[in-house]
């Protein structure tokens, strides 16, 4: 298991930009600045990158370690792609610092030998084989040129991650006649020419089907398992949180969380739903549950998330505290008459967090003491009292 | 840098690219010179007097060739900007700058190789027009005495190399277009508007400027110093000074540019 950043605080909970800040790592003395980039795979100190007026990365401040599978993470447009670029050297910060195994990215030339990277897609002369783009970045990087049998040596290096990807019996074929997945792989496998000490892929898993987002998140387990650090951008959280135990969230180039998945996942607070069998009992549950000292919400929407079955129609009173509080909750419930349909322990997963910290869902959920009244003194229906952005579905 | 060059190679010799361009320029070199040798007895294109004994001189075997070095040009600048402009357009340049970081290296080898391709171009014209050049010289009374001379084999390498260089001028304009422009459509526009219409129109305007204008510089070199009447020595210079500028502008763009999507 990889450790979280020992140049920042240990992480509990996360918050956008407000929080981001308190978990910049605090300067600390040269010396351990200097242990910190060389322990890392990737360093940087302030890397911003400015467009005119907009910052696309904002003073992030990254540490990736040596050996570990670890996934970065964020909405479109935060920048992801910039910092990779500038980890490339295809582009130039505008301000910052940044370390790649210990070489400054002033000087690309330092590691990139060392470096596999797939950014953008993969990106291959169309009128070519997927063998013959492989042979060409194979030369260009000199496989094959050191010592004996250097042609045969490259030959065999490329059928070699031809396998390795599954594009073993379609390696002669045009590049412009290979799927979407089949380019995926094929840029996997450029990547993977140089046997890097660092893998940097962007967006792998585009265009895969299940089986082949199952086999190359297979392989980059291997990959890791094997020593190699892999940097891998991702939109599907859930690969993510499968195969990464190493987490870098950013938005709007700032830096949200960086460190174990695991303790983001764990500084996350768990919730139990419980839900009424008379919609009417669920403000008095709720009033009741808060009475006792804990945080209640009341959730006026008609579903339950990520509930199995048909729509229930039934408000949903979530109560913020651990798993071991279910038994309590529902003695507490059938002590004051109410029955509950169901009750339902929760601890959010990796694209809960991600979109909650993210703010792409930041309140769906309204207070109890918040709740608008309807004249009947029943539970209001659902939207009422929210503005547009809260009255919307979705995972909470 | 030797990486880069025989890298750029593996683009280069795949079938349909190659034998769509040397079917080209078989194509321009055979239409030079038939109408060359149609020519005789009449004026070509700039209205000098085509005459069986001008073409049974040593240097007639390559005037075939020569009467479409602009045409040449235009393969040589086409050829280098859809390659370099290429990289660009298809996010090539992405893994190549990854696989080889430095950029004056990687630029330097895909140029050197682009140039040791135009070099194969024009020696395919070279060869296609000489050797067509003989079949066709008995119809219009043209001797082929000298061009078997040691002088006509002279003449032959001279007319190659002057061609070549020629051809390379113009690769040069399609480089730093390339470069500049980052798509194979709007450099290689650009670079033919720039090398045919633009030139064309202010020299014919303004007679002076052949004598300092790039592409006219390197059709006075294609042609040995027979089309105006600037020195050879003056034009090679010159047109040397103008591609030397164009590669290095085409270079730090190249080094200082940052590479996106």
């Amino acid at each position: 298991m990889i450790s979280a950043s020992p140049a920042g605080p240990a992480r509990s909970r996360v918050e956008p930009t407000r929080r981001a800040a308190a978990h910049r790592p605090t300067p600390g003395p040269r010396r351990v600045a200097g242990s910190a980039r060389s322990d890392a795979a990737i360093w940087t100190r302030g890397l911003t990158r400015s467009h005119g007026t907009r910052r696309a990365v904002d003073q992030l401040d990254l540490q990736v370690p040596r050996g570990a599978l670890s996934g970065f993470v964020g909405p479109n447009g935060a920048g992801k792609s910039t910092t990779l670029r500038m980890l490339l050297g295809l582009i130039r910060p505008s301000a910052g610092r940044g370390y790649v195994l210990g070489q400054p990215i002033s000087r690309p030339d330092r590691y990139l030998h060392q470096v596999g990277a797939m950014i953008e897609g993969p990106t291959f002369h169309p009128g070519l084989s997927g063998r013959r783009n492989l042979d060409q970045l194979a030369i260009l990087r000199g496989l094959g040129t050191h010592g004996g049998g250097g042609r045969s040596r490259r030959r065999r290096r490329v059928a070699e991650v031809l396998d390795q990807v599954g594009l073993g019996d379609r390696g002669d074929d045009r590049f412009s006649a290979y799927s979407l997945g089949m380019k995926q792989r094929l840029g996997i496998a450029a990547a993977l020419l140089p046997r890097p000490s660092l893998l940097i892929l962007d967006e792998p898993t585009n265009g895969l089907d299940p089986a082949g987002i199952r086999e190359i998140r297979t392989l980059l387990g291997q990959l890791a398992a094997n020593g190699m650090t892999v940097f891998v951008s991702s939109h599907l959280l859930t690969e993510v949180e499968q195969i990464c135990d190493h987490l870098v969230m950013i938005n709007n180039g700032r830096m949200l969380f960086q460190g174990h998945v695991t303790d983001l996942l764990a500084a996350e607070d768990p919730r139990i739903h419980l839900v009424p069998e008379h919609g009417d009992d669920a403000r008095r549950l709720a009033t009741m549950i808060n009475n006792v000292g804990l945080p209640v919400e009341l959730d006026l929407r008609l579903d339950i998330p990520d509930a199995a079955g048909p729509s229930t129609h039934q408000p949903v009173v979530t109560v913020h505290g651990p798993e071991g509080l279910a038994a309590d909750l529902n003695r507490m419930a059938m002590g004051a008459g109410i029955a509950l349909r169901s009750l339902r322990t929760h601890r959010p997963n990796l694209e809960e967090t991600f979109l909650r910290v993210t703010g792409e869902i930041d309140g769906d959920l309204v207070r109890a003491e918040a709740l608008p009244r309807v004249p009947d003194g029943s539970v209001a229906p659902a939207g009422v009292g929210l503005d547009p952005a809260h009255s919307r579905g979705g995972a909470t | 840098m030797i990486n880069a060059f025989r890298a750029e190679w593996v683009p280069l010799l795949r079938r349909r690219f190659l034998l769509g361009t040397l079917g080209a320029v078989f194509a321009c070199s055979v239409l030079g010179t038939v109408l060359t040798f149609l020519s005789v007895g009449h004026t070509d294109f700039d209205g000098d007097p085509v005459t069986a004994a001008w073409l049974s001189e040593p240097g007639g075997l390559v005037q075939g060739a020569q009467a479409v070095s602009i045409l040449l040009g235009v393969v040589a600048l086409s050829v280098v900007a859809a390659a370099l402009a290429g990289d660009h357009g298809h996010g090539m340049l992405r893994n190549q700058l990854i696989a080889q970081p430095h950029r004056a290296r990687l630029l330097a080898g895909k140029l050197l190789a682009l140039a040791v391709f135009v070099g194969l171009v024009v020696a395919v014209a070279t060869v296609v027009s000489a050797a067509l050049a003989f079949p066709l010289a008995p119809v219009k009374g043209v001797s082929t005495a000298a061009w078997h001379s040691g002088a006509g084999l002279a003449a032959l390498g001279t007319g190659f190399v002057n061609l070549y260089l020629g051809s390379l001028g113009y690769a040069a304009v399609g480089a730093l277009a390339a470069i500049v422009l980052r798509g194979p459509a709007s450099a290689i526009a650009v670079g033919i508007a720039y090398a045919l219409p633009v030139e064309m129109l202010v020299s014919r305007i303004y007679h002076p400027a052949r004598a300092w204008l790039p592409m006219q510089l390197m059709q006075e070199i294609a042609t040995g110093g027979a089309a105006f009447a600037t020195p050879y020595a003056d034009a090679l210079l010159r047109g040397c000074l103008y591609a030397a500028v164009m590669v290095a502008v085409a270079l730090v763009y190249f080094r200082r540019r940052d590479v996106t999507s």
